[in-house]
């Protein structure tokens, strides 16, 4: 505490703030701004958050059925991150923050073109849709955030017991890869699914990655979700622990993208079946990380793939070469069917959007297509050419899901229409030496140069070959044997890969070679099968020289040449001189001679 | 600041400053400038130019001083003069051996460093903007790429109730289909960006939109990545071909919404 100096003054500015709170009741908070500054908000407002929160701010714009989480609804007056106790209304420094940075990993982008007066007058303008702005019983102070802690060893187990004792594993599972048994029953206030935080990839944290930030949730709770305030259940000390151990729980706080996944030598056979030898093998191999997106480009879209990066590596000895891959998924989809050509019906038709779907959802951006004469085809993807690439449209797809976005209440209860699936791609062949940047399609190969994938559907655990000249052209293929392991162990999936270097049909795999590769991730809980998927572009796998190379042959020879040259510099420039010296010692000489008579 | 790296050069300027000031051999000022550009093109900016441009850059700043330092007898007779005393004096026989010894420990140090880098996948050029095909087909509709035009693009000045209409239209496209890549704000930075290569388009950019004609983009909207020439690298492009999923009406309104949000306007017929 401060010295008995300072007590006046604190009572002097306690005084001065009961005072402010008798002369100013707590609606000095209530702050809407002038009309000017909310009409100047509309103007910024109109121009870059309407596509998402819609017009008239109920979160309902062109692009809300197909984001997730969905944009917020800006009449609720509901807010998530907020520095103020559960329940109440975010600061204007809040909603600020999420507006200058975004929300990591969903479609809020931060707005670091806005100018600082124009994003407190979008501020004024979004706080006008909810009546909740104008009462001042809804306004609260800031929360306390304490200096965060060391993580000492120490109070990451305390912050586990804790973990352990509210239950936090209940949604974001046992070491926190959001796999927790009710993860996938999780709706917010208004019914759409949604996900717990994946605590191991700190990346996506909504609200931010800090220790700030995670004290801050943990304290004010995201309002209309699921997660809730533990400002009253638990003490700050214990809340500080939490936070060490989440904390400890995460990757870092960057995802570290790679472009290559470095193949190690070893001299060791590699047996699928052992699997301690084999996680011997891999602990020698350099681990990758590949960022995933929703496969958007071919029909059967995919905008909202939970899947956002695979783990990747890859051991090789003188036969065979072996891939390890790695991704998080709340649950393990090991019962549906799944396969690269899976038909996928368009994305409207297969998330209930477009005919009767479209008057139940109160949907209106779908419906009207056939009514307005001005606009035309407002079908989103029933393009002309429908035709060519949906054979199956005549199926009936509101049975199987209707508007469901990351699996029904009976995928819920437990099996899924669709398994969980990975697939490595590889091209057939390697670019010629001429045109060394061409490779095939990344989206499943073309008709000149195709691709091979190494799919494995995780109902089965098993390696299937297919050759892919496209997305409608993928046949199964048995040119080469491709075996594989898997195991779904706390939220995590393995797939261990094996097939022998040299190929009969397809790459082989040489010492010293980059070969392009690409990944894809089917999740069976979004229902994501055949061209719904998450998927890499491509990337490469370097095979690593089986013998080591020397370092220092070429540092030896760059210093001697460097030597040499200086050696040479100064053995010219003295000769030079010495020369040069001669030269004047010679003409000096005859100077001397023809002089020396007169002498 | 204009995407310098301040500290950077401010500091390189105050030390010419100071070598200005104390009338600096003309050796020291050839040795100073050589570092000076080596070390702002190395840690100058605040984003990273490509290798290959800082080496063209260097190579010819160093021609220039070599030109510079042999434009006259005199002159270089004063820039290798120190380098003769260093190599003849007796009393600079320690620094000459220092310099024998330390020269070939730095060229050393620099292959070592160069074959324990990490390795990094191997990147081709790709063009940017690949040469459009003469003639574009879309939906069993012909256009002159050289003539043609935004169909709707004249309404801004005839009916701007109308062009409203198509450019907001445009938006719904846009927002339905384009941002996961190109952006919110069109700044080629949507939410799936970092999982591209090639990175998608920023709109927001002057010298992109503003350069092309809007058949050149309705080019690139129809037919996507699967349609451009193999200097595009069409087989790295996420860009669909939107004739699969759009209606001609469609592609043009989103054409024309992405140069209304940015306030530009398509390069005219015949302007280059």
């Amino acid at each position: 505490m401060t010295g008995h100096a300072n007590r006046p003054t604190q009572a002097a500015a306690t005084l001065a703030a009961v005072a402010l709170l008798v002369a100013l009741p707590a609606n000095a908070q209530v702050d809407l701004g002038t009309e000017e500054q909310q009409a100047a908000g509309k103007v910024v407002y109109d121009k870059y958050c309407g596509q998402c929160h819609g017009d008239t701010g109920d979160g309902n714009g062109y692009a809300t059925p197909r984001v997730k989480p969905k944009p917020r609804d800006f009449t609720t007056g509901t807010y998530k991150f907020r520095t103020t106790p559960n329940g109440t209304l975010p600061t204007d420094d809040d909603l600020r923050r999420i507006i200058e940075i975004g929300a990591p990993y969903t479609s809020m982008p931060g707005w670091p073109n806005l100018t600082s007066a124009e994003i407190q007058n979008v501020i004024y303008y979004i706080k006008s849709f909810s009546s909740a702005f104008e009462n001042p019983d809804r306004y609260a102070e800031p929360i306390e955030i304490p200096r965060p802690l060391e993580s000492t060893e120490e109070s990451v187990a305390r912050g586990r017991v804790v973990y352990e004792e509210q239950g936090c594993a209940a949604c974001h599972g046992e070491v926190g890869r959001g796999d927790g048994p009710s993860a996938p029953t999780l709706v917010n206030d208004k019914g759409d699914p949604i996900r717990a935080a994946d605590l191991t990839q700190r990346w996506t944290y909504r609200g931010g990655p800090t220790k700030e930030d995670i004290y801050r949730t943990f304290s004010t709770g995201l309002n209309g979700t699921p997660m809730p305030s533990y400002a009253d259940s638990l003490e700050v000390e214990d809340r500080q622990d939490l936070v060490s151990y989440v904390y400890s729980l995460g990757d870092g706080d960057d995802p570290n993208y790679g472009t290559l996944i470095t193949a190690v030598y070893s001299e060791e056979p590699i047996d699928l079946q052992d699997g301690e030898t084999l996680d011997a093998l891999f602990e020698s191999a350099p681990m990758t990380r590949f960022p995933l997106v929703g496969q958007i480009t071919e029909p059967g879209r995919n905008f909202f793939p939970p899947v956002t990066s695979i783990e990747a590596q890859a051991v090789y000895n003188r036969d065979e070469i072996a891939f390890r891959v790695r991704w998080h998924d709340l649950r393990a989809d090991t019962s549906g069917r799944n396969n690269p050509s899976l038909e996928v019906p368009t994305w409207d038709e297969d998330n209930g959007i477009g005919g009767d779907a479209a008057d139940d959802t109160g949907d209106d951006f779908f419906g009207d297509a056939g009514g307005d004469d001005f606009f035309g085809d407002f079908g989103g993807e029933e393009a002309p050419a429908e035709d060519d690439f949906f054979g199956d449209s005549g199926d009936d797809f509101f049975g199987d899901g209707g508007d469901d976005f990351f699996g029904t209440a009976e995928a819920g209860a437990g099996g899924a229409e669709f398994s969980d699936a990975v697939a490595l791609q590889f091209p057939a062949s390697l670019a010629p030496e001429e045109t060394p940047e061409l490779k095939p399609y990344f989206l499943y190969g073309d008709a000149q140069n195709p691709v091979d994938l190494w799919f494995v559907n995780l109902t089965y655990g098993v390696a299937d070959t297919f050759r892919g000249r496209g997305s409608d052209a993928i046949e199964p293929t048995e040119a080469d044997v491709v075996e594989a392991v898997t195991s779904y162990d706390q939220g995590a999936w393995t797939v261990t890969y094996k097939r022998r270097r040299s190929s009969r049909a397809g790459v082989s795999f040489a010492e010293e070679q980059y070969t392009p590769v690409a990944f894809s991730v089917w999740d069976g809980f979004n229902r994501e099968r055949g061209n719904k998927r998450a998927l890499s572009s491509w990337f490469y796998v370097y095979t690593e020289p089986s013998v080591e190379q020397a370092v220092a042959g070429p540092v030896l020879r760059a210093a001697l040449i460097v030597l040499v040259v200086e050696l040479l510099v100064v053995f010219l420039v003295r000769r030079r001189a010495r020369q040069k010296a001669a030269e004047e010692a010679a003409s000096g000489g005859t100077l001397t001679a023809t002089e020396a008579p007169a002498v | 600041m204009w995407g310098l790296n301040l500290p950077i050069v401010l500091a390189l300027a105050a030390i010419g400053g100071v070598l200005a000031w104390r009338r600096a051999h003309t050796l020291v000022w050839l040795l100073y400038t050589g570092g000076a550009l080596w070390a702002f093109f190395r840690f100058g900016f605040a984003v990273p130019i490509p290798q290959s441009v800082a080496t063209i850059y260097l190579g010819i700043t160093g021609l220039a001083l070599v030109c510079y330092a042999s434009s006259s007898r005199e002159r270089l007779a004063e820039t290798v003069q120190p380098i003769q005393r260093l190599i003849l004096e007796p009393r600079y026989r320690l620094a000459l051996a220092g310099l024998l010894v330390a020269l070939p420990a730095l060229a050393a140090y620099n292959a070592y460093v160069d074959l324990t880098m990490p390795l990094e996948a191997p990147g081709f050029g790709r063009e940017i903007h690949p040469p459009p095909p003469t003639e574009l087909t879309v939906h069993d509709e012909t256009i002159d790429m050289a003539t043609a035009e935004n169909p709707y693009l004249h309404y801004k000045h005839d009916d701007p109730e109308l062009y409203g209409k198509h450019v907001e239209n445009g938006r719904r496209v846009y927002y339905e289909n384009c941002f996961w890549c190109h952006g919110d704000g069109m700044g080629g930075d949507g939410m799936f960006a970092h999982g591209l290569n090639p990175v998608p388009s920023n709109f927001n950019d002057v010298g992109t939109l503003p350069a092309l004609q809007s058949s050149f983009v309705h080019w690139r909207i129809a037919k996507g990545g699967p349609g451009m020439p193999a200097g595009g690298t069409p087989w790295d492009s996420a860009m669909p071909a939107w004739e699969k999923f759009l209606t001609t009406e469609e592609m043009w309104d989103v054409n024309l919404f992405i140069y209304d949000f940015n306030g530009f306007e398509p390069r005219a017929l015949g302007q280059h």
